[in-house]
């Protein structure tokens, strides 16, 4: 978990990314590797970020290679809540989302950093809290 | 020619749970279509209503995007390993 408030700290003002990596069959909740990916956002990076499929695709093989795989995702929100935006909460709608895990992680002027989890579910269109293990 | 394909786990569902499944295919279009004979629903995931890709879904044949290649008719040829990897992107802003 610290390495996620440290990224997010260190990153601002600008929002970070990564993946969040479990052991297969351990559980889909929880978490034991966490991979810092790069914000590929180019126009609006203090408030939007990207995780370019061509890392996506190398982290996924990476997890594979090592008996994880991927659980979900984390950004930060630079002096926005933690909570996923109503961005978030559209993308994540149109695209292949559900039971993916998304942390956000809300840092005030770049000091306090708060994460929260969430689950996304198509049934709803939308996120739900969710009790996330991180080791 | 048997390819194997590597499935997200919000499409997991369609196959039953697993998360790579090996089928015959040409290229990436009969694959999407053998795809979604074996297990039905997964073309509309991953194609819109004119069969194109959608935008917010990336196929990589042996790590290049199909994109970059050439599309749907990329060719497949045995041993290849085919990933479906979701765009991911958000933020703060609206």
């Amino acid at each position: 978990m610290e390495q996620i408030l440290g990224h997010a700290r260190s990153g601002y003002p600008f929002e970070v990314c990564g993946v969040l990596l479990g052991r297969n069959g351990a559980g889909a909740r929880r978490v034991d590797r966490v991979i810092p990916a790069v914000n590929r956002e180019k126009d609006s990076p203090r408030v939007r970020y990207e995780i370019a499929p061509e890392d996506l695709v190398r982290i996924q093989r990476e997890a594979r290679d090592d008996g994880r795989e991927i659980l979900g995702y984390y950004h930060s929100h630079p002096d926005h809540p933690a909570r996923p935006s109503e961005t978030d909460r559209r993308i994540a709608d149109e695209g292949l989302s559900d039971g993916v895990v998304h942390m956000v992680v809300g840092v005030e002027r770049g000091e306090h950093a708060s994460p929260s989890a969430w689950v996304f579910r198509d049934g709803v269109h939308a996120f739900e809290a969710e009790p996330l293990e991180i080791e | 020619m048997a390819v194997k394909v590597q499935i997200p786990a919000p499409l997991r569902s369609l196959t039953g749970g697993q998360a790579e499944v090996e089928l015959d295919a040409a290229d990436v279009g009969g694959l999407i279509e053998g795809l979604d004979r074996r297990h039905r629903g997964l073309k509309e995931r991953l194609c819109d209503a004119d069969g194109n890709l959608r935008s917010y879904v990336r196929l990589f044949v042996n790590d290049e995007d199909v994109r970059f290649l050439k599309d749907k008719a990329t060719p497949l040829k045995t041993g290849d390993t085919v990933a479906i990897v979701p765009a991911i992107a958000g933020g703060a802003s609206l």
